[in-house]
């Protein structure tokens, strides 16, 4: 039987992504202000967050900021146990970990994020839940840590 | 416009690594099989269509790199790469290519060698401005669905469990799978280890190493080449949204699925798709989206897919067997998965699926699903 | 290790890095191994076309059928065609290679791309031999480098 030999090859690769004018506002609210800000669609009157620049389901431009709160609801979550890269951070995120689809109060859709809760029996769909913030903003949706149970807020972001 | 049938199939025996070939030597194996299955040789074919996920393996171009060893050389070679929707999407092409009367012979290949492959590549697939700030994989964002399908739908972890048993016994039947787990049980499948809430590792795809051929002709040589060819009736491709965050409710609606499947059964002449059809292929990345697809597909209501599995009418000997060869929950080369479902349905219609084989199979559906929504239909018959 | 940051002036940088490991196949191992072992260079004829192919592979991407009898080839060759580098930076050291060529090595009806080291006066149609690195692997870059022969 012939000896088998495989070949190796590492790549780094690295990319410079262009953003455009719904971003920078996005990003801009949420690091100078802390503010949400969600996009309305012309037609439908669906609220967009995280931002679109069109409505996919009506092809309508959409321009209308909106407000969004802080707060929201859980429409699905899941506790993840294997362990996955986190690109924010370039480490192995800790196991297990909880995880949602979150409507924030003003918006129609829902934002993918972490949950502090990482037991699956204190977690129900409908759950009404709060961001926690970091002391200091960069402009990105990680400056939200996580969301928790909306009574048991901890009082560390309060302002 | 040409009707077109399939004549041919072939494919490796896949596995979790195959250290032996490369993916050229790979591609060439299935497309040998697929060769000798339609009775014509690398010559007669005018075209060729390639699936392959090159992300997956850091090989860009594969259609030049690999297309050698499904015969490209000087010929019209084209790759498509989308997602778990690779294999079916390059099968509807290469449908296409025979329908519009500009190529008699269409070979159509799949293949991927996951054991090649960095698990770290799939962070590119998510988007650089939002998405790819919540670390989770693919088995999260599922899990994220999977938990509004539950609370909607009702469906029990036993449920889908007893999804992932069928397919891997049914694997057990079929020479080419890669898992073949003749003594799994539900008890197996709830104790395996949770990858993300409710899903356990049991209940998940594998990947694979593995390639898988089709051979399209057109109406007039069809006849002259096969014997019992493999019509095709309806081909028809749906996708969607890119954020599950806007999709509201992905598995719960599965619009993509329901929409093409709609538009195909139409095609068809299709109106009870639990009696007419005899037998479907359809593409399950986990246990839980199965039983999604049943009520997308229409074989039953919005909330009676865990009865049709309870009452085991999706098994080998039930009204409508689903995934006979095991499906993706066995076998997962992710661009030959696709090509797989359309290859097993068109082997069951030819009456060449050996010993999992549907008995008097006429009427068969094939399904891709992929990336987040995306879904592909096609059925296919004996006339 | 990823990273992705936001640079504020509408650009998000993101960085990864990747692992593959590719199988070479039965056919390329043993072209590999021949080099790691015996310093040897093979190909394979094929029997339809009678082509000699260079790295030995398993089929004919031509007539697709099986290759068949293994043929040794070199360790000489012509050079068919040549590119020089030239260093991206400054500084930048290249060693004895000095560019890249197509060598039509003696018995092959391919040809190998690879590097051409201590040759001064580098050109399509220079006699050239195989330079074997001292540490080998099982890699094609066991050989190290071509370098200009009288013969």
């Amino acid at each position: 039987m012939t000896e088998l030999l495989r070949v190796s090859h590492t790549m780094t690769l690295s990319w410079r992504y262009g953003t455009s004018w719904y971003f920078a506002e996005f990003i801009r609210a949420l690091r100078d202000e802390r503010r949400l800000l969600g996009l309305r669609c012309p037609v439908c009157r669906r609220v967009y967050l995280p931002p679109r620049p069109v409505c996919g389901n009506c092809y309508a431009e959409l321009r209308e900021w909106v407000e969004v709160k802080d707060s929201g609801t859980v429409r699905a979550f899941t506790i993840v146990h294997t362990p996955i890269i986190d690109p924010t951070s370039g480490q192995l995120r800790p196991t297990p970990y909880g995880m949602a689809l979150i409507q924030l109060d003003g918006a129609d859709t829902t934002l993918n994020h972490y949950l502090a809760e990482s037991n699956p029996a204190k977690i129900r769909i409908g759950m009404r839940v709060q961001a926690v913030w970091r002391e200091e903003r960069r402009g990105t949706l990680s400056d939200i840590v996580h969301f928790v149970e909306m009574n048991n807020q901890t009082m560390n972001d309060e302002q | 416009m040409k009707r077109v049938a399939v004549i041919g199939t072939g494919q490796t025996k896949h596995t979790k690594a195959r250290d032996d070939v490369t993916q050229s030597e790979l591609v060439r194996e299935a497309t040998t099989r697929a060769l000798a299955d339609a009775g014509i040789t690398i010559h007669d074919v005018d075209a060729v269509v390639l699936s392959n996920m090159e992300l997956f393996e850091g090989r860009a171009l594969p259609e030049m790199w690999v297309g050698e060893g499904a015969g490209g050389y000087r010929k019209p070679v084209m790759k498509i790469a989308t997602g778990g929707t690779s294999g079916t999407s390059a099968c509807i092409a290469g449908y296409h290519q025979c329908a519009s009367g500009l190529f008699d012979i269409v070979l159509v290949v799949g293949w991927e060698k996951h054991s090649e492959g960095a698990t770290q590549t799939g962070m590119a697939l998510t988007d650089p401005l939002w998405d790819r700030n919540v670390a989770s994989g693919a088995v999260g964002n599922f899990a994220l669905s999977i938990s509004q399908y539950v609370a909607e739908r009702g469906v029990t972890p036993q449920q889908a469990a007893k999804v992932a048993v069928k397919a891997r016994r049914n694997a057990a039947r079929n020479p080419y799978a890669h898992l073949q787990m003749d003594g799994i049980t539900v008890e197996k499948v709830l104790e395996s280890r949770m990858l993300a809430d409710p899903i356990h590792l049991l209940d998940m795809c594998p990947q694979s190493d593995g390639a898988c051929a089709v051979i399209y002709a057109a109406e007039d040589r069809a006849p002259k080449l096969c014997p019992r060819p493999a019509w095709v009736r309806a081909a028809v491709t749906r996708h969607d949204q890119p954020y599950i965050g806007d999709l509201d409710r992905r598995l719960v609606t599965m619009r993509t699925l329901r929409d093409a499947a709609r538009e195909a059964y139409q095609r068809v002449g299709i109106t009870e798709p639990l009696k007419e059809i005899d037998v479907a292929e359809i593409y399950e990345p986990v246990s839980y989206a199965e039983l999604a697809w049943y009520e997308a597909l229409g074989f039953c209501a919005e909330g009676e897919a865990g009865r049709l599995i309870d009452d085991g009418i999706t098994e080998m000997n039930g009204e409508l067997p689903v995934n006979p060869s095991g499906g993706v929950l066995s076998t997962n080369p992710v661009g030959a998965s696709g090509v797989i479902r359309v290859a097993e349905a068109v082997m069951q219609v030819m009456g060449r699926a050996g010993d999992h084989q549907v008995p008097d199979a006429r009427l068969a559906l094939a399904t891709g699903y992929g990336v987040y929504a995306w879904s592909d239909v096609i059925i296919l018959s004996t006339g | 290790m990823n990273n992705d940051t936001m640079n504020n002036d509408g650009f998000i940088t993101a960085g990864v890095n990747l692992s593959f490991n590719y199988a070479a196949g039965e056919a390329a191992s043993r072209f590999l191994i021949a080099l790691r072992d015996e310093k040897k260079i093979w190909g394979t004829r094929c029997p339809a076309c009678q082509r000699v192919l260079v790295p030995a592979r398993s089929f004919c991407p031509r007539c697709f059928v099986d290759t068949g009898e293994w043929v040794e080839v070199g360790p000489a060759g012509t050079v068919s065609a040549f590119a020089p580098l030239s260093p991206l930076l400054p500084g930048e050291g290249l060693g004895v290679r000095v560019g890249l060529a197509l060598i039509h090595l003696d018995g092959a009806d391919t040809a190998l791309a690879h590097f051409i080291g201590e040759a001064d006066a580098p050109r399509i149609g220079l006699r050239v031999v195989a330079v074997f690195a001292e540490s080998r692997s099982g890699h094609i870059l066991d050989i190290a480098y071509f370098k200009p022969t009288e013969r």
